[in-house]
């Protein structure tokens, strides 16, 4: 927080009752809605499960059962590694790096060539459809691909008149409609960051090193994607966070057998009510996808005022 | 061919691709709404139907959801606003320094995975309730309550987001005219900086409605009693699936299309307007449009929409599918009547081949006749198909 001598100025700047309200607003937000919250999920995060008669009496202790949980299985298993649920979470996690590459390698060229054609009619005209699933409730979308991929889906019957496969496929079980479903709700969060960086280089630039011979590669390798950076790090780490982080897509599109992380936190809190094992298990997603980011923008040298541009 | 036709059929097809993965479901998921087989489904195309839509608002939980969907986005929105427009404010005058720690803390909420936000808010109010003691209960476990507070968090980053853009535009120097001029501070908020905020604020509140109508991953945490209706939407799609959810998607899709095109055109009528008042674009006299249609397709196809959507629900007020349904049923009965003639065709004819050749082909039609069984399901679509043509 700000340090007396700049309240003061701040005062000055807003007189004293707009500046107050300004104080109260932002320290709310800041303290009451994201700082506490997060705490008081950590101090949960390494408490027992107890009947609310017990709370704050002698066994109200701190513990890392919630964590030994993850790593090695209900108590009494000692020594074995809990491999459903660490592999639920190596899943979870690569996964949704793949997610994110190939959302990177799928919204490049046309942020491209919409960066590049601004103004053209039929580039807004594109635009506009692009806006169109952005609004799109998450559910829905779900829904859409559901629809498509199911057993008696469109995409199975296309291929049985085809005669391209004699059984329906089972995509769903086979999570290729949770993949496509991940890819699908969040690639807009890619395209439109980058889409704005690509639209501020200046097209000059790009005919100067190809008046001098650069081949296209070349020009995009040493102009265009460096330009990009801030765009494509803001939108790699939104669609990477929130595909981590998704909830809905997994539990329409997910298979029975195969689980996302965050369903996992969802049945510790919704089908087991034991809000300290699931805000363990937040923790962990929290604190592994921060620090995923963060390394990731260290080794491509981004910084944190790129995002959300 | 020359490598520009490459490039451009690549192009196209690349387009074409994107567009149909990012539209093609929407598209398929708005037309089973209008089919009235009991699954959402397009390719076995049983009749033309708007029942599934009388089906929906006759569904009290989605009515009900839509209710609290909306009280909960009208408090989402009044305290994101409030809260991403100081934290704007703050931001153009917070100590250099403190700048970057500050925007990664206020930027935070939008990267905090939602499921962690519910979690959090839940967890803490649950604290705070019960050290305030058991009166506060209420209040502190309120669905409304907590989800309003819950979504917030990470909505009014996105606020504030807009707000940062558009003060990045502001003149510092007409609030200091108005201090200077003997305004107080709240005056010159209200009267300056608050009208020049006013676009902003219109978007922003768009944004933030709409972004708590369609969050699920924090609601699904704090709901409490009053679920919203993307939670309704998200039971239904787990629990057993119908053609109502297409058709309240159909709903959802045209509306977002007229906002995507009204917005459209607004914003080229005021394009066009400006490049009028600059005298670059002389109006073209003599068009039969009215004006703000003129040199805006856009308008045209908003006004081409709403006509075909009066006329949509107007003939679905009169339009009744009994008849289609009643020969789809006669179809399907024709069906059977045609394959057990077939079947007794074949048998004749097996037994005349057994009695002029002798038994040893005897095998052959009797494979005929297992193999087809599969396929019978293509062949009653099609059937299907030309009988509705035939209507």
């Amino acid at each position: 927080m700000k340090k007396p001598m700049i309240f003061s100025e701040f005062f000055k700047n807003n007189g004293p009752v707009m500046g107050s309200i300004l104080m109260v607003l932002v320290g709310f937000w800041i303290i009451v809605l994201i700082v506490l919250p997060q705490l008081s999920m950590l101090d949960f995060s390494f408490r027992f499960n107890l009947p609310p008669a017990e709370l704050g009496g002698p066994k109200d202790n701190y513990t890392l059962k919630n964590y030994k949980q993850l790593v090695y299985g209900a108590a009494g298993s000692e020594g074995t590694y809990n491999t459903v649920d660490l592999m639920v979470f190596v899943r979870t996690i690569v996964t949704a790096i793949f997610v994110t590459i190939a959302n990177i390698i799928m919204c490049y060229p046309l942020a491209y060539y919409l960066g590049q054609s601004k103004g053209t009619s039929f580039a807004r005209l594109l635009v506009v459809m692009l806006i169109i699933p952005y609004w799109i409730n998450e559910i829905l979308r779900a829904f859409a691909l559901r629809i498509i991929f199911g057993e008696t889906g469109l995409i199975n019957e296309v291929l049985t008149f085809l005669h391209l496969t004699a059984e329906p496929i089972d995509f769903i079980r086979q999570n290729y409609a949770l993949y496509a479903g991940l890819g699908y709700a969040y690639i807009l969060l890619m395209l439109f960051p980058m889409y704005n960086v690509i639209e501020s280089l200046d097209r000059n630039q790009i005919e100067a090193a190809r008046d001098m011979g650069a081949s296209w590669i070349r020009i995009h390798r040493r102009i265009v994607i460096p330009h990009a950076k801030p765009g494509i790090a803001s939108g790699a780490t939104m669609v990477f966070m929130l595909s981590a982080g998704a909830l809905a897509v997994p539990q329409v599109l997910g298979g029975p057998s195969s689980l996302w992380f965050t369903q996992l936190v969802y049945q510790w809190f919704n089908d087991s009510l034991n809000w300290q094992q699931g805000s363990a298990y937040a923790i962990v997603l929290l604190f592994s996808s921060i620090a995923i980011v963060l390394t990731l923008m260290r080794i491509f040298k981004v910084n944190m005022g790129d995002i959300g541009k | 061919m020359s490598p520009k036709v490459i490039s451009r059929l690549a192009l196209g097809a690349y387009l074409l691709i994107f567009f149909g993965y990012l539209l093609g479901p929407l598209v398929v998921m708005s037309l089973t709404a209008f089919n009235s087989s009991g699954f959402p489904s397009v390719s076995p195309w049983a009749c033309f139907t708007f029942e599934w839509f009388d089906v929906l608002f006759k569904d009290q939980r989605i009515l009900n959801g839509i209710k609290n969907s909306i009280i909960i986005g009208i408090g989402t929105v009044i305290v994101s606003i409030a809260i991403g427009l100081s934290a704007a404010l703050v931001l153009t005058q917070v100590w250099p320094k403190l700048r970057t720690t500050y925007y990664t803390i206020i930027i935070a909420p939008i990267l905090i995975p939602g499921v962690v936000l519910g979690i959090s808010t839940i967890v803490f109010w649950d604290r705070v309730s019960r050290l305030l003691g058991p009166s506060t209960d209420a209040l502190f476990h309120n669905g409304i309550f907590l989800t309003i507070l819950g979504q917030s968090t990470f909505i009014a980053s996105y606020a504030m987001l807009i707000f940062v853009a558009r003060l990045a535009r502001f003149d510092p120097g007409l609030t200091e005219a108005a201090l200077d001029l003997g305004a107080t501070h709240t005056q010159a908020f209200r009267k300056i900086l608050l009208p020049f905020m006013r676009p902003a604020i219109a978007s922003a509140a768009v944004l933030a409605f709409l972004a708590s109508f369609e969050n699920y991953n924090t609601t699904t945490f704090t709901f409490g009693n009053y679920p919203t209706l993307t939670i309704e939407l998200a039971q239904k799609v787990r629990y057993g699936i119908n053609p109502s959810i297409s058709s309240l998607a159909f709903i959802i899709v045209v509306l977002t299309v007229f906002g995507a095109l009204a917005f459209e055109a607004y914003r080229r009528n005021t394009g066009n307007k400006e490049r009028a008042k600059e005298g670059k674009a002389a109006p073209k006299s003599g068009g039969i449009l009215p004006g703000f249609l003129r040199g805006n397709p856009a308008a045209v196809v908003l006004v081409l929409l709403c006509f075909t959507v009066i006329t949509a629900v107007g003939t679905a007020q009169s339009y009744s599918p009994e008849q289609c349904k009643m020969d789809v049923r006669a179809a399907k009965q024709l069906e059977i009547d045609l394959r057990i003639e077939a079947l007794e065709e074949k048998r004749r004819l097996r037994e005349l081949g057994k009695t002029h050749e002798g038994p040893d082909i005897f095998g052959t039609p009797e494979v005929e006749s297992e193999d087809k069984a599969p396929s019978s399901s293509g062949a009653f679509g099609d059937v299907f198909k030309d009988l509705e043509q035939g209507d």
